[in-house]
């Protein structure tokens, strides 16, 4: 279970390698991440968002998330779920976002 | 489904339609059309159908193929249809052109060049309405911003319906009393139904839109975006039934449905400018980028159009001041937002288009890296400046003045598109981040669409 959680937290990480073209902040510190996990066979389990519903970079975020998830050691595979529920809002963004966009 | 919500030919629409704004800007300094001619003259028409047409309709119908999927979260209905509508919609506007320049004396042939261009201008737009219209019917129930997208466009089949009359009339087809009626009198209908019920309901909607995306606001709905929609609808079936009714039933001038119209039109774009201003201040990203000051000009523009509309229509000096309140309108507020967000959505079409593949593999520039601000940014401010020495110039009738400012108009135009190219060749990208593969460079007027690698 440790391993698991060790695992996700690896993969958390290596998503800040991805950022949202538009606002140019990496993926995690926006808010896109709803969550990782990992199950019991490897695969590493990423729900994620987009700013706005349709946005054209959908399917290059989330290939780009699988990508960089598959690059992790010990990851035997990966699956990417985009959810719309709850939608993404400005609020969900990290400090280190907010200080960036300077607020 | 990779790259389905990226339009192959929205590019092709921006440099058409671009192309015609700056034809039509020579045409200004030439001294070509308003205000050196009457705004009814067929030099006039020539100039206003280039700008209306060939760059506002074109460049608007440009990003409604690429932003319509993305405000109802569907892919376009038939993605290359845009491909025949545009060549269609650019060999009608040529006929018109020329069968407006017969009408002022040059000779062209015989040819029924107005109604043929009628013909085309209809098919072309036809087909971009229906592509549009059943995405968004296929995605119902749709949201705000769409829903002005959809009031836009059914302004602008009034438009095209009426351009049709207009067409075959002029032209010699018709002579039925009916039509002959709508011709001499619904002009100031097709005008009010194109440059507001089409132009900027459409350009309202999608900026909703577009500001809380590129500004980081929240999207709520709010009752007065809800105002705004419904006054402006009841603006746009006052204009379509109203001014007809008025002119074939009851044998008068639509000076009334006009007036009315106007009422409601203030209703709704006050409501509007309510909203921008809140989503302005709700706003996430401190550092504005242009095109959202820019952005914020056009909007300044179209707050004080319509302010200088109604104290003409109140002090009756609107019949001496529409050609200038038309320019201010066509070149301040639409032409401003116009240039403001191409200058982003181009960076973001060009990101996508290149380096969208590559996310997650290694890495990539922001958006904003393709871009350059504060080379750009004295040709906006030229360009707003010239615009409001031009408007002021056509309303004191000074026509030196007006074609020098439409000089400065020309240039800035120009420099912006320069930059446009510069943004699409990767000018601003530093060199290690340059696209490795030498496919996957963009090309200018045509979006590749990229298999993904995996």
């Amino acid at each position: 279970m440790r391993e698991a959680n060790d695992l996700a937290e690896c993969v958390h990480e290596v998503l800040r390698e991805v950022i949202d073209p538009e606002i140019g902040i990496n993926i995690v510190d926006v808010g896109l991440v709803y969550d990782v996990s990992i199950d019991e066979a490897g695969i590493a389990r990423i729900t994620m968002t987009t700013t706005t519903k349709g946005c054209p970079a959908t399917s290059y975020l989330k290939d780009g998330a699988r990508e960089a998830a598959r690059s992790v050691a010990g990851v035997q595979g990966v699956e990417v779920q985009i959810t719309y529920d709850p939608p993404w809002t400005p609020g969900m963004m990290s400090d280190v976002a907010n200080n960036l966009l300077g607020f | 489904m990779n790259g389905a919500s990226l339009s192959r030919w929205t590019l092709s629409y921006f440099a058409s339609g671009l192309a015609a704004l700056l034809v039509g800007e020579i045409l200004l300094v030439a001294g070509f059309g308003f205000p050196s001619h009457a705004l009814d003259s067929p030099q006039t028409l020539v100039l206003v159908h280039l700008v209306a047409v060939g760059w506002l309709s074109l460049l608007m119908c440009g990003a409604l193929i690429q932003f319509v999927p993305v405000l109802v979260a569907k892919p376009l209905a038939h993605p290359d249809l845009p491909a025949i509508a545009l060549p269609l919609t650019i060999a009608g506007l040529a006929s018109v052109i020329l069968g407006f320049l017969g009408m002022a004396g040059a000779g062209f042939g015989p040819s029924p060049w107005l109604q043929l261009g009628g013909i085309g201008l209809a098919c072309g737009f036809a087909l971009n309405i229906w592509n549009l219209g059943r995405t968004m019917w296929t995605a119902r129930p749709i949201g705000l911003a769409a829903r002005f997208v959809a009031l836009g466009l059914a302004s602008l089949a009034g438009v095209i319906a009426l351009g049709l009359v207009f067409s075959s009339t002029i032209g010699g087809w018709s002579a039925n009393d009916v039509v002959v009626r709508l011709t001499s009198q619904a002009i100031p209908i097709h005008a009010a139904l194109g440059l507001g019920g089409w132009l900027t309901v459409t350009a309202v909607g999608v900026s909703y839109r577009l500001l809380a995306m590129f500004m980081l606001a929240p999207e709520a709905e709010r009752r007065t975006s809800a105002v705004a929609l419904y006054a402006g609808g009841a603006a746009f079936l006052i204009l379509l039934v109203g001014g007809p009714v008025c002119i074939l039933v009851l044998n008068r001038d639509p000076t009334h449905p006009l007036a009315a119209a106007l009422v409601l039109a203030t209703l709704s774009l006050t409501c509007y400018g309510y909203d921008a201003v809140g989503l302005y201040r709700a706003r996430k990203r401190k550092k504005l980028e242009l095109n959202t000051r820019m952005a914020a000009w056009a909007l300044g523009c179209l707050g004080l159009g319509l302010l200088l509309t109604l104290l003409a229509t109140a002090s009756g000096e609107i019949n001496r001041s529409i050609g200038a309140l038309t320019f201010l309108f066509a070149f301040g507020w639409l032409t401003g937002l116009g240039l403001a967000k191409l200058y982003k959505i181009i960076a973001f079409v060009t990101w996508l288009e290149c380096y969208g593949p590559s996310l997650g593999r290694r890495p990539t520039p922001r958006v904003q890296d393709l871009v350059d601000e504060g080379r750009v940014l004295p040709w906006f401010l030229l360009y707003f400046l010239s615009v409001a020495v031009a408007s002021a110039a056509a309303f004191f009738g000074a026509p030196f003045v007006f074609r020098a400012a439409a000089a400065a108009m020309l240039a800035a135009t120009g420099r912006i598109c320069v930059e446009f190219v510069r943004i699409r060749t990767l000018r601003f990208v530093s060199k290690p981040l340059l696209p490795q593969d030498a496919g996957a460079w963009p090309r200018l007027l045509l979006t590749k669409l990229q298999p993904l690698k995996s």
